[in-house]
């Protein structure tokens, strides 16, 4: 099948429209993802600032800036905005851009379907943030928005009906998004490419988009229920209404975070094997781990609610500490990978070591909270804050920085600076360890989560994490500072700078419309490495005839 | 350009597999807990995919892509107006439901339009 054209053929309805709004409306995948890109930044932006705030705030007890109801807006819209509109997002936008390259397609299935999922998320973030300009200002019900709280005598006014259709529009627009990507993998595989042909990073993002069809729609119709609540009342009534509630807000909220997970588990491994100048270890045992890992984190969403006593805590603990088997099987394969390899430390290899060092001060903390007697001890306390963020920050976000830093050559056709991206990394796991190591010790001193005032004697602590959230910040303009210095004075990358081994390296980079113009032999996940090993044989071979 | 895709239903069918055996489980634990209903239901969407693709794989042969669909981002804006009419009242339920009205039959006109388009080539 070498060399066979691209089938899709684009007509060119756009040559009459201003470039800019032409942009907006492209249907092009790679467009597409470049929107989401933005508008997550944009979101990613936002959310961040009202952390600064928050940890101004608790720089010192007592209350400074903000008023107790105002910090509860910051609260919420940060973690809402970090979740439904920064990390999902992003997760699926890198989807959106990387799948059809990786499986030789020239198109996303569906891109009419993506391009309104993208503007359906974009309408929900700016409905949500829009909050802020009502009499009662924005949500103030933490991102779960826990009934009878967020109820319409918990929390009256329109903020916080505009904070549940935003909810509603932004996960339905990842949604719509999760299934173009799903239906690209089914449908749209270059010839060649069967599913055990495909690359980590796809199979990380199938595993996610399983999880994305199958919990989100609940989460959608919850937001409907809530709203129907809020107005017309009798849904989630009494102690039961509670219960129902937190069941259909946390079977999309446990998994919701193995969606901000996955993705930057398969980019970390690409960046692994690339930079180890390996085959990825374990490729098949990966692929198994990935159906147990998506099908168990889909079944541990009661751990949320072990202090409700409304669950069967055996089964729900059960589950949660079975995930450290795939999760372990996954820490195998990465480390393995690099196992005799010759590791070379760029930029995106940086940012996968940090990614599997930090994310594993998460996990390993998660298995503390899947304990009932030990989760009654911690929950709603500072360690949790410092568990989640780990996975989330200190993981995920270095998994999207490693993924980010490794496929920019592909997407702009310019490399970063090197030394810039460096410097960010250090000074960001600086930031990170400095913020959110010492909410562990907080949690264990009994701060609890959510509140703007705390006892004096965890001042100490409380200003070290301060201090901390600024050096991110800090770390994160020198990230974008990078961007901003390579796209202006471009280093051109030429189409594999990396060494790299799938097939989104084949095409040219920046990849034309139709990404390809012909393709190579498909015969394992790594076709890019097939052909060199093979020309490697072939020369080898021709060295050992005699003359 | 879709070599192999029949196949691709399998690993639907073996997690949908999966997440049956785990809310069976929980039923058999929690005496038949209503809340193992929610793993029966999330796999359906699944099912009904993975059978979709066996039923009517994709077909071969070219595409034809619009390059910019504006009508798409006008249904997105008036299903957002709508969305945002349930709190802001029902003239804006019917505003946003004219926008995105307007918007889907701008696209059923675009997509005749691209359908004559493959007729000519």
């Amino acid at each position: 099948m070498a060399g066979d054209p691209p089938v899709a053929v684009a007509i060119d309805r756009g040559a009459g429209l201003e470039r800019g709004f032409a942009w907006l409306a492209a249907t092009d995948h790679k467009k597409t993802a470049a929107k989401i890109a933005v508008a997550s930044l944009f979101f990613f932006g936002l959310s961040g600032l009202l952390a600064l705030t928050m940890r101004a705030e608790l720089a010192q007890p007592g209350l400074q800036f903000v008023s107790d109801h105002t910090y509860d807006e910051l609260f919420t819209m940060h973690g809402s905005g970090m979740i439904y509109l920064f990390l999902t997002p992003a997760a699926l936008g890198l989807g959106l851009y990387l799948v059809p390259l990786q499986v030789g397609a020239s198109e996303i299935a569906a891109p009419r379907l993506a391009l309104f999922g993208f503007w359906i998320y974009l309408f929900g973030g700016l409905t949500m943030y829009s909050g802020f300009l009502t009499n009662n200002g924005a949500g103030d019900d933490s991102w779960t928005a826990t009934i009878p709280l967020s109820n319409s005598t918990g929390t009256p006014g329109v903020g916080m009906d505009l904070w549940v259709i935003g909810v509603a529009l932004a996960v339905f627009g990842s949604l719509l998004i999760g299934i173009t990507i799903l239906l690209t993998i089914l449908r749209h595989r270059a010839p060649g490419m069967t599913m055990l042909r495909m690359p980590v990073f796809t199979w990380t993002m199938l595993a996610t988009v399983f999880m994305v069809v199958a919990s989100f729609p609940v989460l959608v119709v919850a937001m409907g229920l809530l709203l129907a609540e809020r107005h017309i009342g009798g849904i989630f009534t009494g102690s039961t209404g509670s219960i129902v509630y937190q069941h259909l807000f946390w079977f999309y909220g446990h998994p919701v975070v193995y969606v901000m997970f996955f993705p930057f588990v398969g980019a970390v491994g690409e960046v692994v094997a690339t930079f180890s100048r390996k085959r990825f270890f374990g490729y098949r045992a990966l692929v198994v781990s990935l159906l147990f890992f998506t099908a168990l984190s889909m079944s541990v969403w009661g751990h949320h609610m072990f202090i409700t006593g409304a669950v069967k805590n055996q089964f729900y603990s059960l589950t949660s500490q079975l995930l450290a088997v795939p999760a372990g099987i996954e820490y195998l394969d990465l480390i393995a990978t690099m196992i005799g390899g010759a590791i070379v430390f760029r930029a995106p290899m940086l940012f996968a070591l940090g990614f599997i060092v930090q994310f594993l001060l998460g996990g390993l903390t998660g298995i503390i909270l899947a304990s009932p007697p030990l989760d009654y001890h911690v929950n709603g306390s500072y360690f949790v804050v410092a568990h989640f963020h780990y996975t989330l920050l200190a993981g995920s976000f270095f998994g999207l920085l490693a993924g980010v830093h490794y496929w920019f050559p592909k997407a702009t056709g310019a490399m970063l600076r090197e030394r810039l991206a460096k410097a960010s990394f250090w000074v960001l796991v600086a930031g990170t360890n400095l913020t959110f190591f010492p909410m562990f010790f907080l949690g264990y001193e009994g701060m609890p989560r959510r509140v703007a005032n705390y006892e004096p004697g965890l001042g100490d602590l409380n200003l070290l994490s301060s201090i901390g959230a600024g050096v991110i910040a800090i770390g994160v303009l020198l990230v974008l500072a990078n961007f901003v210095v390579s796209l202006r004075r471009r280093v051109p990358a030429g189409d594999n700078p990396w060494g790299a081994q799938t097939l989104e390296w084949w095409t040219t980079s920046p990849p034309p419309r139709d990404n390809f113009t012909s393709l190579p032999e498909i015969t394992s996940y790594a076709p890019l490495l097939d052909r060199r090993e093979a020309a490697e044989e072939e020369q080898e071979r021709r060295a050992e005839v005699p003359v | 350009m879709n070599g192999g895709a029949k196949g691709g239903g399998g690993p639907l069918l073996a997690w949908a597999a999966i997440m049956i055996a785990l809310g069976t489980m929980l039923a058999i634990w929690s005496e038949g807990s209503a809340t193992a209903l929610l793993f029966l239901v999330g796999p359906i969407p699944l099912i009904l995919v993975a059978a979709w693709n066996r039923a009517r794989p994709a077909p071969g042969g070219p595409r034809l892509l619009a390059r910019v669909s504006v009508p798409v981002v006008v249904i997105a804006i008036g299903a957002a107006l709508a969305a945002i009419g349930l709190t802001g009242g029902l003239w804006l339920v019917l505003i946003g439901g004219e926008v995105a009205l307007f918007g889907l039959v701008w696209l059923a006109r675009e997509m005749t339009l691209e359908r004559r388009g493959v007729g000519r080539r």
